[in-house]
């Protein structure tokens, strides 16, 4: 580690929310209440449509929206009542909201000079961080002067300057183009390993999700659907919500019903033997379907109805029994019959979920 | 902003900020216009001697007034009139020099001076250009005489007073249309172009209906400017005359209040003609404001 | 665009033509018969060119009238509405958007309303309230029978008089209560994405620093813009001038203009010398129009979005 690394080192907060819930009026109840304790030192990824809910969320624990009820603990201190500079809190903003009538170096020590530094402070802080961030030669330019990417660094310089031990992101990435958002990405994962900060990163982005976080907080309405890492969020989701959110293309979903010894698609063919009785959702991966007889698992008949061949691999959309399945194959693995297909659905890789609530029914395929 | 609850919550702040406006406001605005409604129930005299409920009184006294429907009826026949030529004359220069033409720059420059020249000066001036003796049209009265004479023929007085109002309504109202034609995308022209509309033709089928709102603004404010700042023209220019003729109700307003000291019928007068002004207001947003508020 | 558009674009130079011919001619026969003695104006009328005699007629402008000090008058009374008016329309536009305050609504509606109805309609009765300021006040103390307690007391009732009439406050303080800069700041402010509020509070920023610092240095176009057109609007006011202002030395020159020119038809006026008036008078506001054009037009369509 050199000495920038540690001349930008914050202490890391825990958050607690504690039943916190945010509602306008009696009927619209954006977050009803939550609690989620998300670790010191912790990359939260919170993933949602939007409308979730989720940037009210980073804003109640930032103190930009006041909470309808609940506790706010960082770093174990009661905060929901504070003011936002009295947090610990630096936020990276969507449009990254940099001060265009100040120089880069203004906008970056804003804070500092509000907090009363000296200048000299001041001035040494901004230097070591615009180094880290790449930005020594911009600090006299306005913003209006610099590129997309730069003015993101400015905005993620003018955030962790303060040594915060809270970092909040506002889906930062979403207003740069495709290549700039993956370097980005991997420059905030390595910047999140050197100064270690809490942080609550919001995206609708599932790619950003995957590849940054910890663990993914998934929001639906209001409601988490499932806090877990990234393996246990795709391997085993905890709602057809989440298996239809997380992976592209997404987790199929079917229709299942079991008689006690099989499950039968709504068309009556059998894809599993499992004895379960009632009506289901069965899922399953797209790339975890086979196209070759495997002994044991049950085959079904499908017909194709396109293919999208994206180079590494392919993608058939097949119809089965009212639905449409994908299937990820080997690029240039053709079935032998174009239009007819055989897929077989292994049953370790099958997911089951209640056809009421959409949660998942963990274990349904275990060997009895 | 998306939700309230990020913004300063001070409690005395916002007030002490708001203050000294809203104390001007209050002073100046509101108090007048009550005072103006109080005093038309009242028998005021000049010089603090004193003031005497009377009721509808003063309503009735106006009302019988003849010489009050008449400069009512001016008032009304100058605005329309007047107005609508202030809004028309601008929109045509503006779609004009929204065209890329060597005289849209100088034009753009030049149409927004009379700005800067006072109601009163521009109304002095226009009394000398169309003075029948020495003006611009005396020639014709060599010629033909007696056919200009602003001083003599009401219609004449008031061909000079629109003249000279619509001179000085140009700037805001040309600004403000052709910023509107020029937030016209210009992909707008290309579509249409497209479906084979040419330029004469894309003037009423896209420049028009786009502006709409901007037309609908001007208009509104040009109603009221126009029962407002005639008062500096007439003053100027005619004097009311001849035989009144051109008595507008500012104008009626301003003599019996302040040459005539009958500040119960001037008050009545002023609270009917701002019940007048407000009522027009409302009524345009009602008719017109409705339909013109395009999502772009 | 490949397309033949001469026939319209003909049309509109021609109309542009017009309209500046429409704009100019006035001020150019204004300048040019300034520049003409009265009695080349006897024999000949009208001037359609420019003479030698501008400055002599300028110079008896000087001699003969007040106008040169109607015109400082006009330029302290102009400089103080633009100034008021942008200070404290930028202090209640700000407290309007940024404080979370329930009677922010109804505030704005009643400054909005100012608009509707100008001080030429409601001449007659702010010019009584301008001859004595506490007019209210004393009115408020007659209703409530406060002033008949107090003649009870001290056996004397209390009447508050300051009569603002004839005064630079005077003609400047009604011209102020006027609701476009409210509305112009208060649109602008709307314009700021909301991100930049909440960064600044994140940066620790309070309701004063976040007015300095952020929000003053971003509106510095929209000053320019409210203080040109407020400033061209305060020179160029009549009527209010016309009745608040009772001496010569205390009006401005717009209303100095107007009483150089004779109220009855008879003789002929001394027009050149009236024009050098006219000339003098519009002077300083169209070299503003000239210089600050940029601001001024900003300003106008600033005033209606």
């Amino acid at each position: 580690m050199n000495a920038i690394d540690t001349a930008i080192r914050a202490a890391a907060a825990s958050i607690t929310l504690a039943g916190i819930t945010k509602s306008y009026d009696a009927d619209t109840v954006v977050i009803p209440p939550m609690d989620v304790e998300l670790k010191a030192g912790e990359f939260t990824v919170v993933l949602g449509p939007s409308g979730c809910g989720k940037s009210t969320l980073l804003q109640m624990i930032a103190g930009l929206e006041r909470v309808s009820g609940g506790r706010i603990l960082i770093g174990g201190r009661e905060v929901q009542d504070l003011e936002p500079k009295h947090r610990g809190c630096a936020m990276v903003f969507q449009n990254y909201a940099l001060y265009p009538h100040m120089t880069v170096g203004e906008n970056m020590t804003y804070s500092l000079k509000v907090a009363g530094m000296p200048k000299a402070e001041r001035v040494e802080r901004v230097a070591a961080v615009a180094k880290m961030l790449g930005l020594s030669g911009y600090l006299h330019r306005k913003p209006g002067q610099l590129s997309g990417g730069q003015r993101q660094r400015v905005a993620i310089g003018r955030a962790i300057v303060r040594e915060p031990g809270v970092l909040l992101f506002d889906e930062p990435l979403s207003n740069l183009d495709a290549q700039l958002r993956h370097d980005m990405r991997v420059e905030l994962a390595e910047l999140h390993r050197r100064i270690g900060a809490t942080s609550v990163f919001v995206t609708h982005d599932q790619v950003e999700a995957m590849t940054l976080a910890d663990r993914i907080l998934i929001l639906n309405k209001g409601r988490i659907e499932q806090f877990d890492t990234p393996k246990a969020i795709y391997h085993s989701p905890a709602s057809v919500f989440v298996a239809k959110f997380i992976g592209a293309p997404p987790m199929n979903i079917l229709p299942v019903t079991g008689d006690g010894s099989v499950l039968r698609l709504s068309d009556g063919q059998v894809v599993a033997e499992v004895s379960l009785s009632g009506s289901f959702q069965l899922g399953i991966r797209p790339e975890d379907i086979a196209m070759e007889g495997r002994v044991g698992d049950p085959a079904v008949k499908a017909s194709l109805r396109f293919r999208e061949d994206l180079g590494s691999h392919s993608i058939l959309a097949a119809d089965l029994a009212d639905s449409v399945v994908r299937v990820a194959t080997p690029f240039g693995a053709d079935p032998a019959d174009a239009l007819h297909l055989t897929l077989i659905f292994p049953k370790s890789r099958l997911h089951l979920f209640d056809a009421a609530t959409g949660r998942a029914i963990p274990g349904a395929f275990r060997a009895h | 902003m998306s939700s309230d609850s990020s913004l300063f919550s001070n409690r005395w702040l916002p007030l002490i900020l708001v203050a000294p406006f809203m104390l001007l406001v209050v002073l100046f605005f509101y108090v007048p216009i009550f005072q103006a409604f109080y005093w038309s129930f009242f028998l005021e005299r000049p010089f603090g001697g004193g003031s005497e409920f009377i009721g509808f009184d003063n309503f009735s006294r106006v009302l019988a007034d003849p010489e009050f429907w008449e400069a009512g009826w001016r008032t009304l026949v100058f605005m329309v009139i007047a107005s609508s030529l202030a809004v028309v004359v601008p929109l045509i220069l503006a779609v004009a020099a929204d065209r890329k033409i060597r005289l849209s720059l100088p034009a753009r420059n030049v149409l927004v001076w009379p700005k800067g020249v006072a109601g009163a000066s521009i109304g002095v001036i226009f009394a000398f250009i169309f003075n029948p003796f020495v003006g611009i049209l005396a020639p014709l009265n060599g010629m033909f005489p007696g056919i200009w004479a602003p001083g003599l023929d009401g219609t004449d007085a008031f061909i000079t007073l629109i003249a000279a109002h619509v001179w000085g309504g140009i700037p805001f109202n040309f600004v403000i249309l052709l910023a509107g034609l020029r937030s016209i995308p210009y992909t707008m022209y290309q579509a249409a172009a497209m479906d084979g509309a040419g330029p004469w033709r894309r003037i009423f089928d896209v420049q028009l209906p786009l502006i709409m709102p901007q037309l609908f603004l001007t208009l509104v404010l040009e109603f009221t400017e126009s029962v407002t700042s005639a008062f500096a023209l007439i003053d100027t220019i005619t004097h009311g005359g001849p035989g009144g003729a051109t008595t507008l109700l500012v104008y009626k307003i301003y003599t019996d209040g302040f040459n005539g000291y009958d500040l119960s019928g001037a008050s009545t007068q002023t609270a009917i003609l701002m019940v007048f002004v407000v009522i027009l207001t409302a009524a345009q947003f009602v008719f017109l404001g409705r339909r013109v508020n395009y999502e772009r | 665009m490949i397309e033949n558009a001469r026939s319209i674009n003909i049309a509109a130079s021609l109309i542009l033509i017009v309209g500046i011919v429409y704009i100019i001619g006035p001020l150019y026969l204004t300048l040019s018969t300034a520049s003409q003695s009265y009695e080349f104006m006897l024999r000949n009328g009208l001037a359609w060119y420019p003479g030698d005699q501008l400055f002599i007629n300028i110079g008896r402008i000087f001699t003969e009238t007040r106008i040169p000090v109607q015109m400082l008058n006009s330029l302290t009374v102009a400089l103080s509405i633009a100034f008021f008016t942008c200070i404290l329309s930028f202090l209640t536009a700000y407290a309007l958007v940024y404080f979370r305050i329930r009677w922010a609504g109804v505030v704005f509606a009643l400054i909005l309303a100012t608009i509707m109805l100008p001080l030429d309609i409601r001449v007659i009765t702010t010019y009584q309230v301008a001859s004595n300021v506490f007019s209210p006040l004393n009115a408020v103390l007659d209703a409530t029978g406060l002033n008949d307690l107090i003649a009870a007391i001290f056996g004397a009732r209390i009447e508050f008089e300051w009569s603002v009439l004839n005064t630079h406050f005077g003609l400047v303080a009604p011209l102020v209560a006027h609701g476009t800069g409210t509305f112009l700041f208060r649109q602008f402010f709307r314009t700021l994405p909301a991100d930049l509020f909440k960064a600044a509070r994140m940066d620790g920023a309070g309701p004063i620093r976040f007015m300095v610092d952020v929000l003053l240095p971003l509106s510095r176009t929209s000053f320019a813009a409210l203080f040109v057109l407020t400033f061209l609007s305060g020179w160029t006011q009549y009527l209010w001038p016309l009745v608040a202002a009772s001496t010569p030395d205390m009006t401005t020159a717009v209303v100095g203009l107007a009483r150089l020119a004779p109220d009855q038809d008879g003789a002929v006026p001394d027009f050149p010398m009236i024009m050098a008036g006219a000339v003098l008078v519009s002077l300083i506001p169209l070299a503003m129009i000239a210089f600050l054009q940029r601001y001024l037009v900003q300003g106008l369509v600033l005033s209606e979005k």
